[in-house]
């Protein structure tokens, strides 16, 4: 009955599978597991591509968005987590299930998560605002699953309380409406808007209650197009139940489970219902006949549960020691190619055919319902053109084939009238009149004439699985190690290949080879049998074609690649699904896809054709391809020159070394000369000008040498090249540039003796000079060197003089051309390239395929010339002819030796100091020096030593030390405060602490010194506030009027804290004074009421004058303590001390005066100097320091202010800039 | 096929000696290198010993072998380094590898380093101008410019190297040298090259960290910053400022600082301030 099989793509192993869910599109699978983890499969590749841990106890759940790249888990830890697949992280968790969670899915099109639990409940939940939005309860007992419908409004439930239940959600959905056209934040609000009455059940209503299992239902799936529903229980049964509007019925029960059915589900696309156990079966069973229809077993493991493709015809299964991932049915569509037709077999077991030339495909021309088992596709598809009849075969009941003649016209899936039909496994036509149809069970091949009789029967080699065409009377016997080339007419094997596991044989169009495919292996044999060829493949090899050219497209999984006969290949294109190459025509390759649809690809055949071309030498296919195509790419460069065509390569390198080397090699110096500009490196010169030797460049010669300022050598080539105004320029170089050896030599090479006379003059050798001189003749010369050295010419003893040397005067000005020696671009194919080919078309290209047409030449004739012929005379050799300017440059170069464009520059930080009129700005680019300039400027400072940290704190915030090469110091960088600046004249530095951090850090720690009386700490943390602004920087003139005042409060706080700490060191902190001398009781009373007259913050005040009211009032100075409780009755800020003021108040008003006559007017207005503590009335004279503002008493004038610590009291200043 | 390419055998050293990976380029398994590169290969990893100071050891290594200029050129900068306070004899020994092998490339960049550690810059630059397209040379080029504060040359060499050396990792971190210089859009894009790098465990090291945080403070992230180079101090087990004066008697940072403060001093001179009347 059963040969329905499974096909296993791919088996994990791991602990107890409980969930299982396909990703929509990618190769990928879900498995959640009973130990807690979720793992991430990709199942085409079989590796596991992550593993999500977060759950704690088993997971039983798992799906896929089917959009978004999302999933859902479910498990015993009651949470449900939403995680994204991108960043494969747990995005949230939902909270509220009381018990196991057993199942979750997503909503098709709504932001729904589906959920049902142990604790009886089934949930809805938005996964966009994380919200329950829905609650079912109704079942009595553990609920094991809940699945929305795949189109309306629909809940089905199955639980342990023996019921499956089906729900209306259409009332959440009207709550909820059109998803799309919300934006999410509306989807919000709404949602949050509703939540109050969301938690009722009326959005859910229980619609029918299906009864019928009489143990619990574990688990409930819906039809994806029918009203149907299938339920699988611990009563081992699986149910089918149908529903109407109005009602629903159970329809009938499949049995054969003999343990507990833990799930169920339909087929997609075929009338089958899969189930599977913990009997350790899955089992296959027809929608129709609710009969079993396959069932396989595993050894020891229980299965838990099984899910199936969203899209694709694949299943998994997970049972006890992993997951399965598999197939039902071949996909693979029966077919074949006959010349422009191809014949196939659709889904629906019609036959179709389809016309490559007109890309027409036609209607069913038969219908093969009636072969084999329903549920099984046929295999094979073999094509008679001369009888117009099709072998067909399948591998249901054991094998069988039937022969059908087609219709003469295609009008419809008609039933074939006359077929006949046999037992086999493989039928392959063989001859016009001839089929060979092979048993596998019996190792027999029949020979069958038309009318299904046997004519013959061939015995194959043991082991024999399968058989093809074999080139005219011959058949390709496939065993797993070896393919054998048989001959029937003979009865003999002609050939023998040891090839493993051959699946598909593919014949190319003209019959002369055939691509052998295994599962990972492509060979190449000729007809007869010989390996031309073989590649390996890790990706399963799926289907090939052959192009017209004899170039083999296959595909793999994931790739349709190409193979040249000499084991070349390459990808041509990448594949999202699997396809069954049947044609390649031009840019078009024609494939069946897994529904046996013909699918039209777009490829680009450029690499293989080039590479075609490259090894058939078919240089005018190359030179078409490049000028047309868009070839590049390291590979094909690599390629090219590693087969010994640097020129061919040339064209498409770009990396400017390599051009040059390929330049080099293939002799093409316009190349090499525009490379080595490009890259400009002296060795790349030397190397230039001795290849441009070699050709008898002599222009690119002397470019290559005034480059390298080879001076002799230089001269030498212009005398060489008879280039007279040149070699005397070099003279002249040679004499600024103070050579003497160079410049005798020029002297030399020009015949100019009196140049030579004057050098050997110039270095006091006169005796060289005068023999010169005598030599040529000058004897003038000779008088003058005589003068010149005191001697006549008596004292000299002449010696034999021969003859004078000149040069030989040039005839033909060969500076002017070039003198080539070597032919250049030999190659055939840079000819073809240049258009110069004609000539040599019949004798060098022959060998290629086509000849050349003479029409693609003409036009691109030499735009780029090599160094041949004479066109480039005049032009281009006016183009090199740079000798002018370069010697220009030598010359400037050699006058000025030392002006090159190097040395240091100035540093950032000096830009910073020339930028800015801060100070902080200057100490930051460490100009410690005007820094404090601008300092004594602004703010009269005279005393640096409390600056110094502050200095050194900016000076080393505002550096970076970068490691950059290893044995230097590191690089030093400046930070900026202009960050978006790049123009050297507006960069500043960045200055740390800012006002801001002043304020809330300093600022803040000194008042609360002050509250909490810590005063010796409060002085220092004021003070360095001053030291903090007094060199800073500032964002606005707002807030330099903000800092000016925090300066201004910060001294008042310096100065206040100050008097009231000389007034405890003077009393040795004693509040009672009765046994002080009067003096000291005097001036500790005057310093407790001036303690109150510093401009402090209000609430600070309040404490002095309590302190000074108590103070005084301790010591028996009623009036003065009247007039603190008085001022603390009106300005206080403290409820409690007002209280104790008004009772001070009342007691002194009975006796205003003091004990001691003491130093302050409580109605008069006076500053306290900072030096002496002592009142400085209004209008009397006094000096103040330019930064603090503390005014002192005018003898203290010149000295360092007592508060700030660094500026001279009353000297001149400008004012404290901050902002620039 | 060059080997520093993308496809050649010592690309992968090499970028993990320009990321300061110096222990991954000394455990790096070269035994399978070709012969051609197995000495390129035993360089950098001498190199690398040098930067992290296992001065004796390549010393002894390159001891006797005066006469191959790659090894002499080594000991030269090891020796350098171990004690710059007597550094007369490595710097001329190193002028002296300079003449005579100028167009060794080992020569070029050790007896470069010497040089311009030396001060010598100009001689550096016209050493190491005789390069035949190694990054190796335009990375310490375009240092010395940095240092010598000529941006403008420095981002001009940056730039001609791009122009042949396309994307390489060199390539990359010299652009950012300069970019740290230049502010405004290229701290951002320094910081890129160096996150790139700090951020992905195989090329992380103690130097791209520091590169990254040294971006991010251009960049006004100090936040981020004090993150990356606390990731490095944990990568290298604790680099205090402290322990810096140990191993780093000369940091230019620690002389500076003792520079400035002779120069406040000095400053501060120049004024006569009162404190009494």
């Amino acid at each position: 009955m059963s040969s329905l099989t499974m096909l296993t793509k791919f088996e994990s192993k791991s602990s107890r599978a409980k969930g299982i869910a396909f990703h929509p599109r990618r190769p990928h699978v879900l498995v959640s597991l009973h130990s807690s983890t979720i793992q991430l499969w990709d199942y085409r590749m079989g590796t596991l591509l992550d593993r999500f841990e977060e759950h704690d106890g088993p997971v039983r759940a798992v799906d896929f968005h089917p959009s978004q790249p999302l999933f859902v888990s479910g498990g015993d830890d009651y949470k449900i987590k939403v995680w994204s697949l991108q960043t494969r992280r747990c995005l949230y968790t939902l909270n509220g299930h009381l018990d196991y969670v057993r199942s979750v899915s997503f909503h098709s099109q709504m932001p729904w998560v589906l959920s049902c639990s142990d604790d009886q409940t089934i949930r809805i939940w938005n996964w966009q605002n994380r919200s329950l939005i829905c609650t079912m309860t109704g079942h009595t007992h553990y609920v094991m699953a809940a699945k929305f419908h795949p189109t309306e409004d629909l809940i089905a439930s199955a639980s342990l309380d023996q019921s499956v239940r089906v729900w209306d959600i259409s009332g959440l959905r009207k709550k909820h409406s059109a998803p799309t056209s919300m934006t999410f934040e509306d989807q919000m609000a709404r949602a949050n808007a509703n939540q109050a009455d969301m938690f009722g059940n009326t959005d859910a209503i229980v619609k029918f209650v299906l009864e019928g299992h009489d143990r619990g239902v574990n688990d409930i799936s819906w039809h994806k197009t029918l009203p149907l529903l299938v339920s699988a229980g611990d009563d081992r049964l699986v149910k089918l139940w149908r529903m109407s509007e109005t009602k629903a019925w159970e329809v009938d029960t499949c049995r054969g489970h003999f343990q507990n059915v833990s799930q169920c589900c339909f087929h997609p696309s075929q009338d089958l219902i899969l189930s599977v156990g913990e009997d350790k079966t899955l089992r296959v069973w027809d929608l129709n006949k609710r009969t079993s229809v396959a069932s396989f077993k595993r050894e020891n493991d229980r299965f838990w549960v099984i899910a199936s493709h969203p899209n694709l015809n694949l299943f998994a299964a997970g049972h006890d020691s992993g997951v399965m991932v598999f197939k039902l049915e071949r996909e693979r569509p029966a077919s074949t190619t006959y010349q422009n037709q191809l014949f196939y077999v659709t889904r629906d077991k019609h036959v179709r055919s389809y016309d490559f030339s007109k890309n027409v495909e036609s209607p069913p021309m038969l219908s093969l319902k009636k072969l084999g088992s329903p549920w099984i596709p046929p295999r094979t598809l073999s094509y008679n053109p001369a009888e117009r009849a099709i072998l067909v075969t399948s591998p249901a009941d054991g094998g069988s084939y039937e022969l059908i003649s087609l219709p003469r016209d295609a009008s419809g899936a008609v039933e074939p009238t006359d077929t006949k039909r046999g037992f086999g496994n493989s039928a392959v036509f063989v001859a016009r009149n001839r089929f060979a149809v092979f048993q596998q069970a019996t190792q027999q091949i029949d020979i069958k004439d038309l009318s299904n009789s046997t004519t013959k029967t061939v015995k194959p080699p043991h082991g024999t699985t399968d058989i093809y065409w074999g080139g005219p009377g011959c058949l390709l016997l496939i065993t797993p190690t070896a393919v054998v080339l048989y001959d029937i007419q003979q009865k003999k094997q002609l050939a023998e290949l040891a090839v493993n596991a051959v699946k598909y044989v593919v014949w190319s169009n003209d019959s002369q080879y055939a691509a052998l495919l295994s599962k990972h292996n492509v060979t190449i044999v000729t007809k007869n049998l010989a390996q031309v060829s073989t590649l390996h493949e890790t990706i399963r090899i799926k289907s090939a074609t052959w192009d017209d050219t004899g170039v083999l497209l296959y595909s793999t999984l994931n790739h349709v690649k190409y193979s040249l006969m000499n084991g070349d290949n390459g990808i041509v294109m990448t594949l999202d699904n699997v396809a069954y190459l049947q044609h390649v025509k031009g840019r078009t390759l024609y494939c069946l896809d897994r529904a046996a649809k013909p699918k039209l690809l777009t490829i680009d055949p450029t690499e293989y054709r080039f590479k075609l071309a490259l090894v058939k030498r078919n240089y005018d296919e190359m030179l078409n391809i490049i000028q047309n195509g868009s070839l590049v790419g390291q590979s094909i460069i690599g390629y090219v020159q590693k087969k010994g065509y640097p020129e061919i390569a040339l064209q498409f390198v770009q990396d400017p070394q390599t051009r040059f080397e390929l330049a080099i090699e293939c002799g093409n110096l316009d190349v090499a000369v525009e490379m080595a500009k490009q890259l400009d490196r002296p060795k790349l010169w030397q190397r230039l000008s001795t290849e441009a030797l070699a050709h008898g460049n002599h222009q690119i010669v002397e470019m290559a040498y005034q480059k390298l300022r080879s001076f002799d050598k230089l001269s030498f080539l212009y005398l060489a090249t008879g280039d007279q105004e040149k070699l005397t320029r070099m003279a002249k170089i040679a004499e600024h540039r103070g050579d003497m050896t160079s410049r005798f030599q020029n002297a030399l090479y020009l015949g100019d003796a009196e140049n030579r006379i004057e050098m050997f003059k110039e270095i006091d050798m006169y005796p060289l000079a005068y023999m010169a001189a005598k030599a040529h003749g000058l004897e003038e010369q000779c008088q003058t060197i005589l003068e010149a050295s005191g001697l006549s010419e008596d004292q000299i003893v002449p010696a034999t003089l021969g003859e004078a040397l000149s040069p030989p005067k040039p005839v033909v000005p060969t500076y002017k051309a070039n003198w080539p020696t070597k032919g250049t671009s030999a190659s055939i194919f840079e000819k073809a390239l240049l258009g110069q080919t004609e000539g040599l078309e019949d004798d060098l290209l022959a060998p290629a395929a086509n000849g050349y047409a003479a029409d693609n030449q003409p036009e691109s004739s030499a735009p780029h010339d090599g160094a041949l012929g004479d066109a480039e005379d005049d032009e281009d050799a006016a183009g090199w002819d740079m000798g002018d300017d370069a010697d220009v440059e030598a010359e400037s170069d050699f006058v000025n030796v030392e002006s090159a464009d190097t040395g240091a520059g100035s540093s950032e930080a000096d830009m910073w100091a020339r930028n800015s009129p801060i100070a902080a700005d200057h100490v930051a680019a460490g100009s410690f020096e005007t820094a404090m300039q601008l300092l004594n400027r602004q703010i009269g400072a005279v005393n640096f030593k409390p600056l110094e940290s502050r200095f050194e704190e900016i000076y080393q915030s505002t550096r970076t030390y970068l490691p950059a090469n290893a044995g230097m110091p590191p690089l030093v960088n400046y930070v900026r405060r202009t960050l978006d600046e790049t123009d050297s004249r507006r960069i500043l530095p960045l200055i740390p602490r800012d006002l801001e951090s002043i304020v809330t850090v300093e600022m803040a720690a000194g008042k609360s010194a002050m509250q909490k009386n810590k005063l010796e700490e409060g002085v220092q943390t004021f003070k360095k506030v001053l030291h903090l602004l007094m060199v800073n920087t500032v964002a606005s003139p707002q807030q330099q009027q903000e800092a000016k005042a925090i300066i201004h409060t910060a001294a008042q706080y310096v100065l206040a804290m100050s008097i009231e700490l000389e007034r405890r060191k003077l009393t040795s902190n004693s509040t009672d004074l009765s046994s002080f001398p009067d003096d000291v009781k005097k001036r500790s009373l005057e310093l407790s009421a001036y303690f109150t007259v510093p401009d402090i913050d209000p609430a600070h005040k309040t404490l002095a004058l309590f302190a000074a009211m108590n103070f005084a009032n301790k010591n028996k100075q009623y009036s003065t303590a009247l007039s603190f409780a008085n001022a603390l009755i009106n300005r206080g800020t403290s409820a409690k001390f007002k209280e104790s003021a008004r009772k001070i108040k009342a007691l002194c008003e009975r006796n205003p005066s003091d004990a001691i006559d003491i130093d302050f007017d409580q109605f008069a207005d006076f500053d306290v100097c900072g030096a002496s503590y002592t009142p400085i009335y209004d209008g009397s004279p006094s000096a103040s320091s330019p930064f603090s503002g503390v005014r002192y008493h005018t003898k203290f004038k010149g000295t360092v202010c007592r508060v700030d610590e660094v500026c001279q009291i009353g000297a001149p200043a400008s004012g404290l800039r901050l902002f620039a | 096929m060059d080997p520093y390419s993308a496809e050649g055998e010592l690309v992968n050293i090499h970028n993990a000696y320009h990321q300061g990976q110096y222990q991954k380029v000394i455990d790096f398994d070269t035994s399978s290198f070709s012969s051609s590169n197995a000495f390129p290969a035993r360089i950098l990893k001498l190199r690398a010993k040098i930067a992290l100071g296992q001065y004796s050891q390549v010393l002894a290594e390159t001891k006797s072998q005066p006469n191959n200029p790659d090894l002499a050129a080594l000991h030269c900068l090891a020796s350098y380094l171990q004690n710059s306070s007597n550094s007369d004899a490595p710097v001329s020994s190193a002028r002296n590898l300079a003449e005579k092998h100028g167009d060794n490339l080992t020569v070029q960049l050790c007896c470069g380093t010497v040089l311009a550690n030396a001060g010598a810059n100009e001689e550096a630059l016209a050493l190491l101008a005789k390069h035949q397209g190694s990054l190796d040379a335009v990375a310490l080029i375009v240092q010395i410019h940095l240092q010598q504060n000529r941006v403008d040359l420095a981002a001009k060499e940056a730039k001609n190297a791009r122009g042949w050396a396309q994307d390489a990792l060199v390539v990359n971190l010299v652009e950012s040298w300069v970019g740290l210089r230049e502010g405004g859009e290229k701290y951002q894009q320094a910081y890129y090259v160096f996150e790139e790098l700090a951020q992905a465990s195989a090329t992380q090291s103690v130097q791209s960290l520091v590169g990254q945080a040294v971006s991010e403070i251009h960049l006004g992230r100090l936040a981020e910053a004090e993150a990356a180079l606390q990731q490095a101090r944990d990568l290298d087990g604790g680099m205090l400022m402290s322990q810096l004066e140990s191993v780093a008697l000369k940091h230019q940072m620690l002389e500076d600082i003792a520079a400035k403060k002779q120069a406040f001093d000095a400053a501060c001179a120049k004024y006569n301030p009162k404190f009494e009347p």
